[in-house]
């Protein structure tokens, strides 16, 4: 499903990592791991097409032996540090502009159950509250909802766990439980590794700086 | 085209959820305008239409340039830009969204500043909008929109947004500002017709406008592209 071959990335020519390679098939997992600064949220960025690597190639397809597809057609990108909200607006505000963007038809009770099932359900936080005034871990909660409801194959998710309580991590490990199960798989960068042992992902260890 | 209908839709309930956004630039005309009323004073006859047309397009200019640095305003916050460039929309369509939503925004600000200034100097009497003169405020829109556009993604991108963007957005708008003074003097004191005007400076504006659209268009998939 998506191949990554011997990809190079350096800033300002600084190397930040080379010779990266793997592969990922439908169902699966892989756990990008290493210590700060080793690079895995600029490889992340690469995968969801915010930059371009120095070298190497990024192959997806819908089976092994389908034609290459536009990677933005069936990824959904959770960055680390922001969740891409529009703070004036309200979740279902967010959700649908979201959701149309990628040519879904945003129905109503579809979105309801979503944000209820990440506990934002109710009809003030829904519909009546600007994103704005929600706390860290409702903010999180939301961009994964829309993780969720984008209909992707392929999640790049970059610390999604940041903000959440014990109540939201259980309901992400159901969303990529079910999406899994479905077939998509997920790229996944996080320092919380117990709340993601249950899935047994494979693991991509990104070396160190060097000297 | 769902693209286009999607980001401008959006585009357009994120402007008017922030009020301040149009609202400043219109108090900051009105201010401007009556300092110009006040300080300048009487002045002779002959001088009074070409006073009233430099107060109106410079007051015009800022509080445009006011408002189009502010445009992407609501997608730079939280990495929307970022997440936006990561789906399957089209630039175009994004171009388009945003350069429709900046000329309604433009004529919001530019056709209330021409009736101010109007209002300001009714000793004058010109007709308020009159429709030469509304076409000339839409050509210069039309024109400044595709700039504010394009400059205000490139800044997005760029580390020196607060000192490249005067640069350059004064530049580029000075000759629309020039062809627009010029062709609404030549129609207010030359009485010189709209036919005869589309043959110099108003087909200058229209030259202008053509251009930097052609050139929005064009660049402004390589401002959404992978660094």
């Amino acid at each position: 499903m998506l191949e990554v071959s011997d990809l190079s990335f350096g800033f300002r020519f600084r190397p930040i990592f080379a010779g990266v390679s793997f592969s990922l098939d439908s169902g699966q997992m892989l756990h990008i791991q290493g210590p700060n600064g080793c690079g895995k949220t600029t490889l992340m960025s690469i995968l969801a097409g915010l930059k371009q690597a120095n070298s190497g190639s990024i192959t997806f397809k819908q089976a092994h032996n389908a034609l290459p597809e536009d990677l933005r057609k069936h990824a959904e990108y959770l960055p680390a540090e922001a969740n891409a909200l529009y703070g004036k607006m309200d979740a279902m505000q967010n959700l649908k502009f979201w959701l149309n963007l990628r040519g879904h038809k945003a129905k109503e009770e579809v979105l309801t159950r979503a944000l209820e099932r990440w506990d934002l359900g109710h009809k003030l936080i829904r519909s009546q509250f600007p994103v704005e005034k929600f706390s860290t871990g409702m903010k999180r909660r939301l961009a994964l909802a829309r993780v969720e409801l984008s209909n992707t194959r392929l999640w790049l998710l970059d610390e999604p766990l940041y903000g959440l309580d014990a109540k939201g991590i259980e309901t992400f490990q159901q969303a990529v439980k079910t999406h899994l199960e479905s077939g998509g798989s997920i790229l996944i960068v996080s320092h919380e590794v117990s709340a993601l042992a249950m899935f047994h992902p494979q693991a991509l260890l990104m070396p160190g700086k060097k000297g | 085209m769902g693209n286009f209908r999607t980001l401008f839709v959006h585009s357009l309930k994120a402007e008017w959820s922030h009020a301040e956004r149009w609202l400043s630039p219109l108090l900051f005309a009105t201010t401007m305008l009556a300092i110009f009323s006040f300080a300048i004073g009487d002045v002779p006859e002959d001088t009074a239409i070409s006073i009233y047309l430099a107060e109106t397009f410079l007051t015009a200019l800022f509080a445009l340039q006011l408002s189009f640095s502010r445009m992407l305003e609501p997608d730079t916050s939280d990495r929307v830009f970022d997440l936006l460039r990561t789906y399957p929309v089209s630039p175009s369509a994004w171009f388009l969204s945003k350069y429709v939503l900046v000329v309604i925004m433009g004529l919001l600000i530019l056709l209330p500043t021409m009736m101010l200034s109007n209002f300001f100097n009714a000793e004058l009497g010109i007709p308020p909008l009159s429709s030469a003169m509304l076409l000339i405020g839409c050509l210069v829109i039309a024109s400044l929109a595709s700039l504010g556009v394009l400059l205000s993604t490139m800044m997005m991108r760029s580390n020196a947004k607060q000192i490249l963007y005067p640069l350059l957005y004064f530049p580029l708008t000075t000759p629309i500002l020039l062809a627009a003074v010029e062709a609404s003097r030549s129609l207010l004191v030359n009485n010189v017709t709209l036919e005869a005007l589309f043959q110099s400076w108003l087909g200058l504006l229209l030259v202008f406008g053509v251009v930097y659209f052609t050139l929005g268009i064009l660049l402004f998939s390589e401002l959404v592209k992978p660094e």
